[in-house]
């Protein structure tokens, strides 16, 4: 019961801070309501018990991804450039495509998945687990995964030599 | 008297075989120059003579002094040095009339004129065509009139002398601010303030800031497409030593361009200087470099001995002159060691083991003056208290014991410290040709290894009496500039112990005299400050108070070279320069 | 839950089973208890940290520091906590109230969280979580989040300096520190902070073996805790104080409080990965001694890092990060790559920790030498070219 009612408020709040992000007039704003929502998010791998994912949730999201979007935030606008307006021409059509999109996800998710419940209690060695499965059966695409993020590694570093030649 | 000059005068006077007509007259020592030719005579100078060390440019206003009536009004002053060779000035002056006050700028060929030219014009009301950022300097825009003229009032003050009987008519404050909220910040004098034509104080605003660029680094930079910010460190930022402010134009924390922006402290010292008398400005002196009041002193009691003409400094005085200088130095060495630290990000711990020596200086100071900081010490023909015996045998134990060894532990502690090198180590760097041209001098022009130093090249007091070197360094960047600190210090110790050593019995001053008879003349005096040369250009009409008093300030004149030393450089950079050039804004404002 | 277990653990929850609640009550007031044990001892410590830095930076200046509230000044700390609390709250007109207001918080949070997973004594830990230090870690960079959002929205162009500043560094140097972690982690083969202290039985500290990877966590502490010679998120001298330059009073009190409470908290994750945590004499028989070990060990690395920011001047932006990329991150992985090829050699554990020790300061020498060697380079380069650069 109580899980629940914590549930719900995790999701409301996660949700709630989604749209935030994409209807707030500042660019500085929406991107902290976007560490909130990844703070959510992280609060429901919690709820899952599943900490690891929880803790990478917040490690990734929150400690790189989000901080670097607002450093570049930071960066490229003005210093304290204040209100821009979330909308432009193709709002409507945006905002049609993606209902229909979430629509189209919402459907396949509820009705096409088998979801597979398991009464067993979650084993207390998750990471080792996981450690295992991304160096056995998920090597090939933890690799590939590897090889990307070292090309973009190396394009950064070429892009930002250019400027300086 | 200029235009007086028959042609066959004329051709008698110096330079006028190489540039015909450049000098057209003799006022003392000094040239009268046309000027029209004062730029080629100038390029000519530097070339070919050798003068290429702009020591001082000051202004004159002529109106009201008995002996130069009939004289153009406006007078500007140049006293040249050479480097290579020492020796005495060449003073230049160049003169415009009341209707036309415009002097051709000097800053493409003595970049070291630049805010020298600039305080004249905020006090003179002189114009300097051809120079690169003619902005009033020490007052604001807002200011009506040029302060330095003589028949400048002050504003709803229309007496001729001071003291006042009040700003203010029968002492009614007009408190309308009460009724009319706004008109605080617009205007305090309410109707008791004056601007200039076409000055309106609501729609003023701060003039664009030109920076002296020009760098490769900037250009370089140019092509970034990033956020450019406009930082003004300070007035108020605890590092910059005072009430100073750096505008900073940054790319990241890459510098762009630096302007120093000075004059919080402005108090028209020299105008201060001209309403006492010659006695009542020793005091004065001290607010200048407030740290070394005993210099300050001293640069002016010689001027106004040189003033006088003859006078007689009984041979204790002498010495405990130059031991007072030298202490001085050695406080101000240690105190800009310590306060450089502070600006690089250490934690007050240098600076406060340079602060422990310098209050046992002070208490010499104290046991001689009867003040520590504010010393008011010397008169012109001595200094105003002789020294006990326990006061000698202090200072010995200090200079023999204690402060060499406080030199070394400075020494030992940082130099070698990794991380002070790194962070000093070709940074803030000044070539040695840029050095004398921007008229730096002190450790910053001996750190960019010109043997240059005036206890040497133009010896005063008794300096020619003592052994002791001039400390150069090649490094030209922060580093060096702090060696040649530190090593300045060792040397002041070597001459104040043959000082003490020699310390003779008898007088400190002849006669106590409280009224001077000052012959009317001119004389420019300039020591070896601590901070760098020290200037005081004073000119007599005979009367009890001095008619143009001047003080070129080693801070000032050092700071022209802040702004190319720090371009290309990071922010955090641009405040370990300023430490190393070892400011006071008491004597940058004046 | 696991804090004072056994005896009194049990004693308490008999307790509260006997005034009849539900388990879900004790399981509410076993955490509210946790908390505020935590808590108290968190800001105790840090009262006593301000005192130790304030004396000790006077002592090191040849001056006395605090003396005149309480013995030996030691109540000072209140008081000027007190006196922050009654100033005025000052908010910029144009700040952004919103992240203005929550960052002071949030810096507070972040680091208050970390108290969570630290084993203060023998099951002294408010929660023995099996991610431990990765959870160090993700906490960590909530920190940077409100930094980030003190610097922007102050509407201050030295905070946002600032907070330029501390994304570079903070994201920079927690690599290093990630990797520093990850040796000690890789060794014992777990993220518990309570296992991890298990495994340094008997003297085998994790800092005695591998004393580069130690070294290397300490260097990254000082970064992430914006000490000397890395304090450049709030220079004084340059950018007067970074990121909280707008806040004053009870703001600037919790920016201040997250300051020392991260110095504390970095010293106690160090000592509890690399120095043994609570373990030393007789700990076993007198388990009360192993609070009073951790602390003492903390404050031997809270007096290091405060006798250093004492000590140094500052290093620029561009040197910290060429140190925290060239110099750090490498050595990093070198060691992360020692640790896990030696993690599986056949030997016996004390020839493996021999080689281990050894290995470790080979890479420490190694690494200094080559540093040195490129600063006098430079610095000889430097006062070469620079004629040629300007």
């Amino acid at each position: 019961m109580i899980l629940k009612v914590v549930f719900l408020l995790v999701s409301l709040f996660t949700v709630g801070s989604a749209l935030m992000v994409v209807t707030h007039k500042n660019l500085f704003s929406s991107a902290l309501f976007l560490v909130a929502s990844f703070f959510g998010v992280a609060a429901l791998y919690v709820l899952l018990e599943a900490e690891f994912l929880a803790v990478a949730q917040v490690l990734i999201y929150v400690g790189a991804i989000a901080t670097l979007i607002i450093f570049a935030i930071m960066l490229t606008r003005g210093m304290m450039s204040g209100r821009t307006s979330p909308r432009n021409d193709q709002a409507a059509w945006a905002g049609l495509a993606s209902v229909v999109l979430g629509l189209v996800l919402l459907y396949v998710v509820v009705f096409r998945v088998q979801w597979p419940v398991v009464e067993k209690p979650v084993p207390p060695d998750t990471i080792e687990q996981l450690g295992r499965a991304l160096v056995g059966r998920y090597v090939v695409p933890f690799e590939v995964a590897s090889v990307l993020l070292l090309a973009a590694l190396v394009g950064a570093v070429l892009i930002a030599r250019e400027k300086e030649v | 008297m200029a235009q007086a000059q028959s042609a066959v005068a004329t051709e008698s006077l110096p330079y006028n075989d190489v540039i015909p007509g450049a000098v057209v007259g003799r006022d003392g020592e000094a040239l009268i120059v046309n000027r029209e030719k004062l730029l080629e005579l100038a390029r000519y100078l530097r070339d070919h003579e050798g003068y290429d060390y702009l020591s001082s440019v000051t202004g004159v206003d002529n109106l009201t002094h008995p002996k130069r009536q009939g004289v153009e009004r406006f007078e500007v002053v140049y006293h040249l040095y050479s480097t290579k060779r020492g020796g005495g000035p060449l003073v230049l002056k160049a003169r415009a009339p009341e209707d036309d006050p415009e002097i051709p700028s000097v800053v493409s060929i003595w970049p070291g004129a630049d805010f020298q030219e600039r305080e004249i014009w905020d006090l003179f009301g002189v114009r300097f065509p051809g120079h690169p950022n003619l902005r009033r300097i020490l007052l604001w825009e807002g200011f009506n009139g040029h302060p330095m003229r003589k028949d400048w009032k002050e504003a709803y003050y229309e007496e001729e002398h001071k003291p006042y009987s009040s700003r203010w008519p029968y002492g009614h404050y007009p408190r309308e601010e009460y009724k009319y909220p706004w008109q605080e910040e617009r205007a305090v004098y309410k109707d008791n303030l004056v601007f200039p034509k076409g000055f309106d104080p609501d729609r003023w605003q701060a003039p664009e800031v030109e920076y002296r660029l020009g760098q490769d680094i900037y250009r370089e930079l140019e092509k970034l497409k990033t956020d450019r910010i406009i930082v003004n460190i300070g007035p108020q930022h605890p590092s910059t030593h005072g009430v100073f402010r750096m505008v900073v134009a940054l790319e990241g924390e890459t510098i762009l361009g630096l302007e120093p922006e000075v004059g919080y402290l402005h108090r028209n010292h020299e105008k201060i200087g001209e309403r006492n008398t010659y006695l009542m400005n020793i005091p004065y002196t001290d607010r200048l470099d407030y740290i070394n009041s005993m210099s300050n002193n001293l640069g002016y009691v010689l001027a106004v001995e040189k003033l006088m003409g003859k006078v007689e400094v009984p041979e204790r005085a002498k010495y405990l002159r130059i031991i007072m200088a030298e202490l001085t130095r050695v406080l101000n060495h240690m105190f800009a060691i310590g306060f450089l630290l502070n600006d690089l990000g250490a934690f007050f711990t240098p600076a406060l083991y340079a602060l422990e020596e310098r209050e046992l200086i002070l208490d010499l100071f104290e046991a001689a003056s009867g003040s520590r900081m504010m010393c008011n010490y010397m008169r012109p023909g001595g200094v105003a208290y002789d020294v006990s015996e326990e006061w000698v045998a202090q200072a010995k134990k200090l200079v023999f014991e204690r402060l060499p060894r406080a030199v070394d532990e400075l020494d030992y502690y940082l130099t070698e410290n990794e991380i002070l090198l790194a962070r000093t180590k070709g940074v803030g760097y000044l070539s040695p040709e840029d050095a004398i041209a921007y008229s730096t001098s002190g450790p910053v022009l001996r750190g960019s290894g010109v043997p240059y130093d005036i206890r040497k090249v133009e010896p005063y007091c008794i300096y020619d009496r003592f052994d002791f070197d001039i400390v150069t360094e090649d490094g030209g960047d922060v580093y060096a500039r702090y060696m040649v600190r530190i090593r300045e210090a060792r040397e002041s110790l070597k001459i104040l112990r043959q000082a003490l050593k020699d310390l003779p019995g008898g007088p400190v001053i002849g006669k106590k005299k409280y009224t001077f008879r000052i012959p009317p003349g001119e004389a420019y005096q300039r020591i070896e400050a601590p901070k760098g040369e020290l200037g005081f250009y004073l000119v007599s009409d005979g009367t009890a108070n001095p008619y143009r008093y001047h003080v070129r300030s080693p801070s000032f004149i050092n700071l022209t070279a802040l702004g190319p030393m720090c371009v290309g450089h990071k922010v955090a950079d641009s405040v370990g320069i300023l430490g190393s050039i070892d400011i006071v804004l008491g004597e940058v404002d004046r | 839950m696991d804090v004072l277990k056994p005896q009194i653990g049990d004693w308490w929850h008999a307790l509260l089973q006997g005034a009849g609640l539900s388990s879900g009550w004790i399981v509410f007031l076993d955490a509210l208890v946790i908390t505020l044990i935590l808590l108290g001892l968190g800001l105790t410590s840090v009262l006593f940290a301000v005192w130790l830095e304030r004396k000790l930076a006077a002592r090191v200046q040849d001056r006395l520091g605090p003396n005149r509230v309480g013995p030996y000044g030691l109540v000072q700390t209140v008081a000027d906590a007190l006196k922050l609390l009654t100033k005025e709250d000052i908010t910029p007109d144009n700040a952004e109230r919103l992240s203005y207001n929550l960052a002071p918080g949030l810096a507070v949070f972040a680091v208050l969280m970390l108290l969570l997973v630290i084993p203060f004594g023998p099951g002294l830990i408010g929660a023995d979580i099996n991610v431990g230090v990765l959870y160090l870690v993700a906490m960590g960079s909530v920190g940077i989040m409100a930094i980030l959002m003190a610097g922007w929205s102050s509407n201050n162009k030295y905070a946002l300096l600032g907070g330029f500043r501390a994304v570079a560094q903070l994201l920079s140097y927690e690599i290093p520190m990630i990797l520093a972690m990850s040796v000690p982690v890789l060794f014992a083969g777990t993220m518990s902070m309570e296992k991890l202290v298990e495994q340094q039985a008997h003297g085998r500290w994790f800092g005695v073996v591998m004393p580069a990877a130690f070294f290397l966590y300490f260097l990254a502490a000082l970064a992430e805790n914006e000490r000397t010679p890395f304090d450049l998120l709030e220079a004084d001298s340059e950018i007067v104080a970074g990121y909280h330059i707008e806040y004053s009073g009870m703001k600037f009190a919790w920016f201040f409080l997250a300051f020392f409470l991260n110095t504390l908290i970095l010293s106690a994750i160090a000592t509890t990965l690399f120095l043994g945590g609570w373990r030393g004499p007789f700990v076993e028989q007198v388990p009360a001694l192993g609070i009073f070990y951790f602390l003492a060990k903390s404050f031997v690395l809270v007096f290091a890092f405060m006798w250093i920011r004492a000590t140094f001047p500052r290093l620029r932006i561009d040197q910290m990060m060429a140190f925290a990329w060239k110099v750090m991150v490498p050595t990093g992985l070198v060691l992360v790559l020692v640790a896990a090829v030696f993690v599986k050699l056949p030997v016996a554990p004390l020839v493996r920790d021999v080689l281990l020790f050894l290995v470790n300061v080979f890479i420490l020498l190694v690494v200094a030498g080559l540093v040195g060697r490129h600063l006098r380079l430079q610095i000889k380069r430097l006062s070469e070219g620079a004629a040629v650069v300007s």
